[in-house]
């Protein structure tokens, strides 16, 4: 068993200390800098544990010769997949 | 980041410019200004035959995107621009000889303002959307469009495309495979715009990266569109649906013509230059168009990072931006099947 706390709770703890007490007392010009390494937390954060499904090639080639184009079960398929992506790279876009 | 100074001899180039400008150019001073991944400018602050000007020497970095135009056909795009009227930093000398700085250069006159997309986009919306800037981007647009083939300054331009958006669809497609990762959402968006592919239309000059944030804009006026290096032949409608997509309005949805204004004011902007009415449908239709284009761009910059030839958090975070994109492509392709049904 590993120790605790875990991955995403060092990280998550990390990120607040970042941006609570480190972004406010940095120069300006490092700022941008200093929220890309936060956001870069927060994505890490949420794909600990995320499943990584597998790519798809067969997919994608079917969807490219127009052989799923009457399939009514193609979207929401698309869209399942895309909404699990969303969940670690940007939630707030769902 | 290396910032390097580019090191060159200042004597050489003034040499090469008193010869350009017919009239002796001395070099006061010099300044890097902002450098981009591609190219870099530098601020000249020089006299020509005595008189003080104020210049840009814009040249290229050493890692040249493969997709992107070189200065000196950069150059020629300026020249081009400029005799029909779109705003831009009035072009001087092109200079193709590697002799003089070690790379091809051009020289423009500087130009006042900032591009800066997120605080162009804020303060139109604080304002309730700038309706009469949103019109001056379509005029500007349609400037550029009226540049149309065939024309022999522009031959290092590929050729017009028959179909524009077969073409388009072509070329995302060649570079999904040459990426290698299998993108079925962004498939789904083409597959799409090939079933729903309009008539073509003669081709125009089309920017190709007409955005908030590539117009120079002092006091909520444009002073110079920015960043030719991606102009093509194509369908009109390209550049109005790169300029419109949601994911070049700098979080100011609700502000269609790039986070700036209305759409209505935007599209009647573009309509007064130009003479004829763009296609709400066909804009959508390219909205759609340049999300699939932006999310193949993103995917390719976190390839870069990934290739480790440049790690960058920047090109890395842009990566994470391809699902939202995707996301959006689905929206948009499903409205675009609805519409049509």
């Amino acid at each position: 068993m590993l120790e605790k706390p875990d991955p995403k709770n060092l990280l998550e703890t990390a990120r607040a200390l970042l941006l609570e007490s480190l972004l406010p007392a940095l120069p300006e010009s490092a700022r941008l800098e200093a929220r890309m390494v936060a956001s870069a937390m927060a994505i890490a954060a949420r794909g600990i544990g995320a499943a990584d499904a597998a790519p798809e090639p067969e997919l994608a080639a079917a969807i490219r010769a127009g052989a799923l184009d009457d399939d009514p079960g193609l979207l929401p398929r698309l869209r399942q997949r895309a909404r699990e992506r969303l969940a670690v790279s940007n939630p707030r876009a769902l | 980041m290396p910032s390097a100074e580019p090191v060159w001899d200042d004597g050489r180039l003034a040499a090469w410019l008193s010869e350009a400008a017919g009239a002796p150019v001395a070099i006061l001073a010099r300044a890097r200004l902002s450098g981009g991944a591609i190219q870099q400018n530098i601020a000249l602050s020089v006299t020509r035959g005595g008189v003080a000007e104020e210049w840009v020497l814009r040249t290229d970095n050493a890692a040249t995107l493969a997709v992107s135009l070189g200065r000196g056909a950069e150059f020629a795009l300026l020249r081009a621009a400029h005799a029909a009227g779109v705003v831009v930093a009035e072009p001087l000398f092109g200079c193709e000889d590697r002799g003089v700085i070690g790379a091809p250069f051009f020289i423009m006159r500087r130009v006042s303002g900032s591009a800066a997309g997120h605080a162009a986009a804020k303060r139109a919306a604080a304002m309730g959307g700038d309706a009469a800037l949103a019109g001056e981007h379509g005029r500007q647009i349609a400037r550029i469009h009226r540049i149309r083939p065939p024309r022999s300054d522009l031959a290092f331009l590929s050729e017009p495309p028959a179909d524009a958006t077969a073409a388009f669809i072509a070329r995302m497609r060649g570079r999904l495979d040459e990426a290698g990762t299998p993108r079925p959402p962004l498939e789904y968006g083409l597959r799409m715009m090939e079933r729903q592919a309009p008539a073509p239309l003669p081709p125009v000059l089309c920017h190709n990266d007409f955005r908030t944030g590539n117009t120079m804009q002092h006091a909520g006026r444009i002073t110079a569109v920015l960043d030719w290096e991606f102009a093509a032949w194509g369908d009109p409608h390209e550049d109005l649906g790169w300029f419109t997509a949601r994911c070049w309005r700098f979080g100011q949805n609700h502000l269609e013509a790039g986070g700036i204004g209305p759409m209505d004011a935007f599209l009647a902007g573009y309509a007064a230059e130009a003479g004829w009415q763009p296609d709400p449908g066909r804009v959508r239709f390219w909205q759609l168009g340049a999300t699939i284009r932006w999310a193949v761009i993103a995917a390719d910059q976190a390839a870069r990072h990934l290739s480790g030839q440049e790690p960058s958090l920047e090109l890395a975070l842009t990566g994470h931006m391809v699902p939202e994109l995707e996301w959006d492509v689905l929206n948009q392709a499903e409205a675009l099947h609805a519409g049509k049904a």
